[in-house]
């Protein structure tokens, strides 16, 4: 079996969960024997690959991020023309590889940004094409003001293809209701998590996502002002950067918690590593989660998470606290009960790490097969 | 000839309002951690579809047997609470169950409590003194049968109810104290003189948990069929312990299980070597055949069948210490009012709801819970113990 995967980022270049995802998934895959060929932008730093089924092919450069928005960005007018301009140098690198090689199989794309690839090459070589719904417009929009030319790319790209694998039944429910897709040809398969080791701990509450109005950091804040009083000796740690940094610097000035509360910026991925380590509790109050490969992550490495009620990993993990992520009240109960409650900290380290040791790519790549399997 | 003896467990705990580390320590001199609204509900909703109509039928049985048809019932003290707050009418319909002379009562903790588990025994004796007030306020009663918490057992606790004047007491007919015996046989203790009557987990089961399983291969059962399975058994005595709620609320009645109760009893009279009795009645009747040595306590819970359900992880063990320790502080104050609420708290489903046991347990678990999981249990459970002590301070 031979596969055209399409993604956008592949670690060490890295800025959220597809990059992740896309790494777990080819490297499985290609210790599955299926022959992967990954076509994503040039990066500084090269991609790092050992498997012998799996091509890392780089095309052209480029500005854009999957989570960009038309609006945040110095290319502003441009943003439009480059999305296409990408996308055209994709198709005809992977033409090039078919005229050499011979056919693939399938053609793979995750989310928006390579869609337009994905269904250009599905249309003129007759290739089955699977789309991975890592997140769509309204998760990034925070519900709020979804920009339509994105809501429109994505709805082609989902009728025009073959299969669609989505990251959680939440999202599955999203592709139905918001695009009307028929649900038949939609799986389900939720992500899975390379287990990061437990540092020493330290009385840190980690909050580590792009800074969006999909992340939901305000909230975090405003739970960490709640906390304070009760557990003078606590650091919040806000990890990650994004448009809304300079608001949330601000507003943590206003609420007088600017002494508690580390900003870092963007880490490296040693850096990510260490702070999952160290932390003692992680925070994920997104608005909109599909996923959130960080809380596994988190739960990995022996740190207790406290996450939105709707996040899509939840929906099959039991070994987490969920709140709702606007209710900050019960935010701040659930942090203080794990600073203090030794047995709950304890144990939920315990059973969450039992628990996420089932979510491997090992799982991720036999079901993606049978999707494959499906289409070819 | 077995004799078939009955007996339903009828309990409701008292569930705890939403308690967060901001309320404790707020309000010193009344906090509600009782949430009054959800208690009613519940009990309400499980009265009409259970209580109500399940003693209407028993009745209707025993009269129609000629008391022929015989049951015993452990009701215990919060149970009759709710009775009292919300639906005398159903302590009404237990006294008239009871004046058939089909009917036997089993005396328990009063508040279905773990206290026979601490290193002392008199707060386990106090609070089974005080259900044997109760039934004896209702139903001018002294039972002869003992049957604690979830049948929790072990040698300790068989010598302190020997020791307190019971002639008999319930556990489960586990294979890990019976090994290759069988459960349809009176035992005794091995160190004390007391006779046991023990569930048969099996039967028990087919009706408690598989009726209404769709994919069980003896579905439907049907009350020929169960009558028919227990004739088959050899031995004095079958138990078939249960919860009450077993009729129209683990299983609705649409599922069909009050056509199979009201059946039941003109099935098994089909068997002439079948017949019913009460728990007082198997331990007159019966001799006890061998001897039982439980070291360590087992129970009729989960697959494990011992104490794991409510101490098996370090959040219940940690809520049960706190427990605990409240009380040596609290019995040297004399306050009834903070005595009273401990003991409520004592109730052992607010430690089964922080259970994490995984997979089919679990499940049966969440059903019960009134939480979102184990973890808001505990954060819940042990804040309402942080605001009681620093109230006791």
């Amino acid at each position: 079996m031979k596969i055209a995967m399409i993604g956008w980022e592949y670690p060490p270049f890295k800025a959220g969960g597809l990059a992740t995802h896309c790494y777990g998934l080819t490297r499985s895959l290609a210790d599955k024997n299926v022959k992967i060929d990954f076509y994503m932008p040039k990066t500084k730093k090269s991609a790092h690959n050992d498997k012998s089924n799996l091509q890392i092919i780089e095309v052209g450069e480029t500005e854009i991020f999957p989570y960009d928005r038309p609006d945040s960005k110095e290319i502003g007018g441009n943003f439009y023309e480059a999305v296409y301009y990408y996308n055209n140098l994709v198709v005809s690198k992977v033409e090039k590889n078919i005229k050499a090689n011979g056919k693939y199989d399938a053609v793979h794309c995750h989310d928006w940004l390579t869609m337009k690839a994905g269904i250009n090459l599905k249309e003129k070589w007759g290739l089955p094409l699977v789309l991975t719904i890592h997140s769509t417009e309204f998760d990034r929009s925070g519900w709020l003001y979804p920009n339509q030319w994105f809501i429109d790319l994505e709805r082609e790209g989902m009728e025009k293809a073959d299969r669609i694998i989505a990251v959680s039944h939440f999202t599955k429910r999203v592709i139905v209701d918001k695009y009307a897709i028929n649900p038949d040809k939609i799986t389900v398969i939720h992500n899975a998590v390379y287990p990061i080791p437990e540092g020493h701990k330290q009385e840190i509450v980690l909050f580590l996502g792009r800074l969006t109005i999909q992340k939901g950091a305000e909230f975090f804040l405003k739970a960490a002002q709640k906390v304070k009083d009760f557990e003078p000796d606590t650091k919040f740690v806000i990890a990650g950067t994004g448009d809304m940094l300079p608001r949330l610097i601000s507003q943590a000035i206003d609420m007088g918690i600017s002494d508690r509360v580390i900003f870092t910026g963007r880490l490296t991925e040693e850096e990510v590593k260490h702070i999952y380590g160290i932390s003692s509790v992680y925070v994920m109050p997104s608005v909109s989660e599909p996923f959130g490969i960080t809380a596994l992550e988190a739960i990995s490495a022996g740190t207790p998470t406290i996450a939105s009620k709707t996040a899509g990993f939840s929906e099959v993990f039991n070994n987490c606290l969920r709140v709702d992520f606007w209710d900050t009240d019960e935010m701040a109960n659930k942090i203080i009960s794990l600073l203090r409650y030794d047995p709950l900290h304890r144990t939920l380290v315990k059973e969450g790490k039992s628990e996420v040791n089932l979510f491997t790519w090992d799982r991720v790549a036999d079901k993606t097969i049978d999707v494959y399997n499906g289409v070819i | 000839m077995p004799s078939i003896c009955l007996y339903f467990e009828v309990h409701q705990p008292l569930r705890l309002n939403r308690f967060s580390v901001f309320n404790i320590g707020n309000n010193i001199q009344n906090p509600i951690y009782f949430d009054s609204k959800l208690n009613q509900e519940i009990f309400e909703k499980v009265a009409r579809k259970c209580y109500l109509p399940t003693n209407n039928l028993l009745l209707d049985l025993i009269n129609r047997s000629d008391g022929k048809f015989r049951v015993s019932f452990s009701l215990t003290g919060t149970f009759i609470e709710y009775c009292k707050q919300y639906m005398p009418e159903i302590i009404d319909s237990f006294k008239e169950l009871f004046k058939t002379g089909a009917v036997d009562m089993i005396e328990e903790t009063y508040y279905h409590s773990l206290s026979s588990l601490y290193d002392e025994m008199d707060e386990f004796e106090e609070q089974v003194k005080l259900h044997r007030q109760m039934i004896k306020n209702l139903f001018n009663y002294k039972p002869r049968i003992f049957r604690n918490t979830e049948a929790i057992y072990d040698n300790r606790i068989a010598k302190k109810v020997s020791d307190m004047g019971y002639k008999g007491i319930i556990t489960e007919g586990t294979e890990k104290i019976l090994h290759w015996r069988s459960p349809n046989f009176l035992y005794k203790p091995i160190n004390c003189n007391l006779k046991i009557l023990l569930r048969n987990y099996t039967l028990s089961d087919d009706v408690g948990f598989r009726f209404s399983a769709r994919l069980w291969k003896d579905y439907p059962l049907t009350a020929e069929k169960y009558a028919y399975w227990m004739a088959k058994n050899e031995g004095d005595l079958i138990n078939l312990f249960m919860d009450y709620e077993t009729f129209g609320e683990h299983h609705w009645e649409t599922t069909g299980i009050f056509d199979f109760l009201n059946n039941l009893p003109n099935e098994v009279f089909k068997h002439k070597h079948l017949d019913f009795v009460t728990v007082s009645e198997a331990v007159a009747r019966y001799e006890p055949v061998g001897e039982i040595d439980v070291p360590w306590a087992i129970s009729w819970a989960d697959e494990d069948r011992d104490v794991s359900t409510w101490l098996g992880n370090d959040m219940q063990k940690a809520c049960f210490n706190e427990l605990k320790n409240l009380g040596k502080k609290l019995k040297e104050k004399d306050d009834k009012d903070m005595l009273n609420t401990w003991r409520r708290l004592q109730t052992s489903d607010h430690l089964y709801y922080v259970s994490t046991k995984g997979m089919e347990d679990g499940a049966v678990h969440a059903y019960f819970s009134p939480y979102d999981g184990p973890y808001d249990g505990f954060i819940n459970y042990m804040n309402i113990l942080q605001d009681l002590k620093q109230r006791l301070d």
